[in-house]
């Protein structure tokens, strides 16, 4: 039973997903009716996966290794997660692509990434994870270029080669791994890795070092965030949803299935995820205030989310044993993301299907009259910002409060702190321009004058599903938020499991201390929206205010360092491909010129090149004069040599 | 005698198809001819292991037919894509002409491969390896230009030259030998050879330079990337997948069936033939990145991926020879699939450079398709067949007592594999996303086009899938090599 639960959670979407074809051939009805059924009978599916902690499925011999997959603690909250998304979205892309061409491969391609996303989450061994996390990159690819403009092709374009470049890295590392280890099984690393000797360590060190990047790849990690801030706002509004929500979850469980099983309290790994988790939440975030194109900022956002729960990820080893804060907070902050960016990017998909403009300035107002769509909007803004009563305050709070107790703990021992102080600053400044970038969002749309010339649009300027969609996502977060206690810690405490988290205690969510680390942050926040959105990012343009790009365009890591660096190192090595393949050639060409020294047929005097004389007929076959005749005729004599020996 | 039905049956029938008058009569007696060879190849590998005496020299000289496991291998893998190829090449020869001498020498191509693949000595082996170099070297210049005459002389100086340096290296070592059959684990006696070990070592490694020249490796790459532009698509298929493979077999041959496994592991030729099975990775991959014209970028990716083949090889583990059998199995039905694509896409539209394929997708989605899922695989994504080998490969070459070489093998290994993806995907990204622009006139190919490419790709995918047979199979057959 339970075997079969995952086999149709991996296997049913990628099976079934070729059927769009068909289905659209008979009618446009019958291929939405299919394309919102199948996610919720996966939802099922994921729901019933629940009441089964320990199923497991084994695949023996497929794809050389065997596939072997369990459920239970995370990995079923990723999954539940991932389903709930695809309903909702599915729910969602039928109005979304209602007036858009060929979407019958987008739809293929969704379901078939649905597949081997769960394949992922519910991978039991790094092989098999591997397997679905390249078919994973692979089938997304088609969503990022779907819309087939310039920028989505050039976007796409970086999309795969991170993707490749990550999985190849990857590649590199599982291989590490498999040969120190002689097994990829998850629930084995740990043991193994403490067992191994210290003369192996740098292997394991280079083994992990590119499973990072693989996984960072996916995950948005600095410095291989640059897919992300491309891929996002050219993708379709649903498909930009699960990308920022759910495919980056992949990289970010990688990260700490790595940095858990592998690298347990390891002081240098922690630190490094730690450094690059610092700085992709606060470039993230930085590069989401100065954007003002709504999903940009959105995928900015998303970027520096990630970030926070890197950094979660990295405190939980720093506390090693008693690491349940952190811990809660990482699996509580993935599961808010998720939902708060389905959420903000449904909307965002809306909004879009009505203006067809992503630019804030041609969307200024547009939302004024739309309170359903406006509270929703706020419900994802607010929860993505930590304002208390939101389900994301909660899981910021966490990881704050794991920071914290870091400090406590260091000066406990008598060691300086200073570091991680500045950690915290950092964490409270993100935290605070995550509400400067929401606040501007939010203003921008729904609050300032209308733009002149903007269009209201119609009436029904949703379809029923999709609000549909967007309550249950605000909802979720809403209820979330409210009841911590109910709610989010029995979740986190059962997927802390996988982490090894220990039992922890309950949090006081709405105390002073708690609170005044949020009030910090929105405080931060409200000074950067008022002093430097409103004062350096806005003119004023007759009567009315305009958002300005102030981001320098060339200032761009893609552009500026990896398209340069990869386009030498193509050179160099074409250049040294080439010394080394000539070298055959080089003897046939110094034979040539050894042993003929006749003179060429032709003659043409110095000063005079419209004249020339044959000084012989031109030979009609070349076989004479080429060097390979006299290495067959070498080989002939050989032969003779061989008959007259033998004879 | 059941074992020269295999080769007599193409080599006279290719007689025939010559005489006929009817280019349909030709068609249908090469096909009756390449599938009855294939139901008598499949006849061989059934049959227990025997040995044919054809023809005795001198006592200890004589020409001989075994069907060892090796040989059952290569006859099932030349088989399995003779046939699709020809299929394919009906409509194609048709349309570029000389039908009659393309398909005579096809047909006859098959009978020499079925004697290469069960020599049963180097005598005979050599033979065959000669006869296999002469008789392709047609399909080389089947066109007649002057560009595909010079392509084809360079094939034959390169080949012979290469099989002369080996045959001059069996001159020296046959006095060193137990006995003059190949033998799994080797043939060489180890008393007599352990009095001139290293001029033998000497001999050793020119011998596999001079058959590394058919598998295309480095210093003696450079006729491929010649020869299979100006070859039709069909001919470059074979040339690519099986022919280049008579190579490794001759490899195959040599190292572990005559010098043996205890004689040359750890010593210098097997260092020295590492480096250059990695440099050809490398600088095939390279220069393919680098290739304008498609064909010829495929050829220059064959070097590259035929080298990964003699990488495991010359590893000298069980695991490595099972992991580049693996990936010569592999790497012929994905290349396969490739040049057949690529034909297609000539025939259909005359387009020989790789930026004119724009919208190809659009144009062709079943070739095009086929086409993808042949080059994940050639990249070695999962779950198609390549991942499966390459995966096999890398490991085999960490778990190899030469560790240098491993770690090196691997990097080499992943960069190529970049590369690969660096040179295939554009074509593919770019032929179905071509922009919102373009527009583009469906017009797929027939059946008898698309038929076998559906076949190789649907064979790429299913084996990266369930490789579970195929894997013991090889794992059974390299444990034969060691004892």
């Amino acid at each position: 039973m339970e075997g079969i639960l995952i086999a149709c959670l991996v296997l049913l979407p990628m099976l079934a997903s070729p059927a769009v074809y068909p289905l659209r051939r008979h009618s446009r009805a019958w291929r939405n009716h299919f394309v919102r059924t199948l996610p919720l009978i996966e939802l099922a599916c994921a729901a019933a996966l629940i009441l089964f902690p320990d199923a497991q499925l084994t695949l023996p011999g497929v794809c050389g290794l065997g596939l072997h997959f369990a459920a239970g603690s995370l990995r079923t909250l990723l999954v539940v997660t991932a389903c709930f998304l695809w309903a909702m979205t599915g729910l969602n892309s039928p109005a979304y692509f209602a007036h858009a061409e060929g979407c019958n491969r987008y739809y293929c391609f969704w379901l078939l990434t649905q597949g081997a996303l769960m394949g992922v989450f519910l991978a039991a061994d790094l092989f098999t994870l591997f397997v679905f996390f390249e078919m994973m990159s692979f089938t997304s690819y088609v969503w990022v270029v779907q819309n087939e403009t310039e920028e989505a092709l050039r976007a796409g374009g970086t999309y795969l080669a991170v993707a490749v470049i990550g999985g190849m890295t990857l590649l590199v590392g599982l291989l590490l791994l498999q040969d120190l280890f002689g097994t990829l099984e998850i629930s084995q690393l740990r043991a193994l890795a403490e067992a191994l000797p210290a003369e192996r360590r740098t292997q394991l060190y280079v083994a992990g070092g590119c499973c990072l990047v693989g996984f960072g790849a996916k995950a948005g990690m600095f410095p291989l965030h640059i897919w992300l801030p491309k891929a996002h706002p050219v993708a379709p509004a649903p498909a930009s949803a699960l990308l920022s929500g759910i495919l980056t979850k992949s990289g970010v469980f990688g990260v700490l299935i790595i940095s858990r099983y592998l690298f347990w309290a390891d002081l240098p790994w922690n630190t490094v995820v730690l450094a690059l988790g610092v700085v992709t939440m606060v470039l993230g975030a930085v590069l989401a205030v100065f954007s003002i194109d709504l999903k940009r900022t959105l995928a900015c956002s998303s970027m520096s989310q990630i970030g926070f729960i890197l950094v979660g990820a990295a405190m939980q080893g720093y506390l090693s044993g008693e690491n349940a804060l952190a811990a809660w907070g990482t699996v509580l902050h993935m599961l808010n993301h998720s939902l708060i960016k389905l959420v903000l990017f449904v909307s965002a998909g809306v909004i879009y299907v009505s203006t067809h403009s992503l630019n804030l300035n041609d969307l200024r107002g547009w939302g004024r009259n739309k309170p359903w769509l406006k509270g929703v909007f706020f419900i994802g803004a607010a929860s993505i910002a930590g304002v208390p009563g939101f389900s994301g305050y909660v899981s910021k709070t966490l990881l704050h409060e794991s920071i914290v107790e870091y400090i406590h703990l260091l000066e406990h021992e008598g060691l300086s702190a200073t570091a991680f102080q500045a950690v915290e600053w950092l964490f409270l400044i993100s935290g605070g321009l995550t509400a400067a970038y929401m606040t501007k969002l939010f203003v921008a749309i729904f609050v300032s004058p209308r733009a002149s010339g903007l269009h209201l649009g119609l009436r029904e300027y949703m379809s029923r599903e999709t609000s549909v969609a967007l309550g249950l996502g605000a909802a979720a977060l809403l209820g979330m938020g409210l009841t911590p206690g109910f709610t989010m810690e029995p979740l986190a405490e059962r997927a802390g499991t996988f982490l090894m988290a220990d039992h922890g205690h309950a949090v006081h969510y709405f105390t002073w201390v708690n609170l005044k680390g949020a009030c910090i942050s929105l405080a931060i926040g409200a000074a950067v929206y008022l002093l430097v959105i409103r004062r350096l990012l806005m003119r004023r343009a007759g009567s009315e205010m305009e958002y300005l790009d102030r981001w320098p365009a060339w200032l761009d890591l893609e552009n500026l360092v990896y398209r340069p660096v990869l386009r030498g190192l193509a050179f160099v090595g074409a250049f040294c491909a080439r010394v080394v393949s000539s070298a055959g050639d080089l003897m046939v060409l110094i034979g040539e010129k050894i042993l003929f020294t006749r003179a060429p047929g032709i003659f043409v005097p110095k000063h005079d090149e419209n004249f020339g004389i044959y000084a012989r007929k031109p030979r009609r076959s070349i076989v004479g004069d080429t060097f390979s005749f006299d290495l067959m005729l070498a080989g002939g004599g050989l032969i003779l040599l061989l008959l007259y020996l033998l004879l | 005698m059941l074992l020269l039905l295999p080769v007599l049956l193409p080599v006279i029938g290719g007689v025939f198809v010559f005489r006929q008058k009817s280019e349909q009569a030709r068609e249908h007696l090469a096909l009756a001819l390449i599938l009855g060879t294939a139901v008598l190849a499949l006849v061989v590998c059934l049959l227990p292991e025997q040995r044919l005496d054809l023809l005795t020299i001198q006592s200890g000289l004589r020409l001989a037919l075994r069907n060892d496991s090796l040989a059952k291998l290569f006859l099932v893998l030349v088989c399995c894509i003779w046939v699709p190829v020809l299929i394919f090449s009906f409509p194609y020869i048709r349309h570029a002409g000389g039908e009659r001498s393309f398909m005579t020498v096809y047909t006859m191509t098959l009978g020499v491969l079925a004697g290469l693949a069960m020599a049963a000595n180097f005598v005979t082996m050599y033979m065959f390896f000669e006869m296999m170099s002469l008789i392709t070297v047609p399909m080389v210049l089947h066109n007649g230009t002057s560009a595909a005459r010079r392509a084809g002389f360079k094939y034959l100086g390169y080949s012979v030259f290469g099989a002369g340096m080996a045959l001059a290296g069996y001159f020296f070592i046959a006095y060193y030998m137990a006995a003059p059959d190949f033998a799994a684990g080797g043939a060489i006696d180890p008393v007599r050879a352990a009095q001139h070990r290293p001029l033998l070592l000497v001999i050793y490694c020119l011998m596999i330079v001079g058959f590394g020249a058919k598998a295309g490796m480095v210093p003696m790459q450079a006729w491929l990337p010649a020869a299979h532009p100006v070859a039709p698509a069909p001919a470059s298929a074979v040339l690519s997948g099986v022919i280049t493979k008579g190579g490794v077999l001759a490899v195959i041959r040599v190292t572990y069936y005559m010098f043996g496994v205890d004689f040359l592991q750890g010593s210098w030729p097997q260092y020295v033939l590492l480096t250059l099975a990695l440099a050809t990775v490398f600088v095939g991959s390279m220069l393919a990145y680098r290739e304008k014209l498609l064909k010829r970028r495929l050829a220059y990716s064959t070097v590259s991926q035929v080298s990964y083949v003699l990488f495991g090889l010359l590893l000298l583990t069980p695991e490595g020879v099972q992991a580049s059998l693996l990936q010569m199995v592999f790497h012929a039905l994905a290349k396969d699939a490739l040049f057949l694509g690529a034909g297609a896409i000539i025939f259909s539209t005359n387009y020989l450079r790789v930026d004119q394929l724009r919208g190809i997708g659009k144009r062709m989605p079943v070739t095009m398709m086929c086409f993808t899922l042949a080059a994940l695989s050639l990249i070695g994504i999962p779950p198609m067949a390549g991942a499966v080998s390459k995966w096999y490969l890398v490991s085999a070459g960490l778990s190899a007592p030469l560790w240098g070489f491993g770690i090196a093998g691997l990097v080499v290994l992943i960069v190529s594999a970049l590369l690969t993806a660096g040179y295939l995907l554009p074509i593919v990204t770019n032929g179905f996303f071509p922009g919102k622009q373009f527009i583009a006139e469906r017009k797929e190919m027939g059946p008898q086009m698309t038929g076998p490419l559906i076949a190789f790709a649907a064979a790429c995918l299913l084996l990266g899938l369930f490789p579970g047979g195929l894997i013991r199979w090889l794992s059974q057959l390299a444990g034969q090599l060691f004892g």
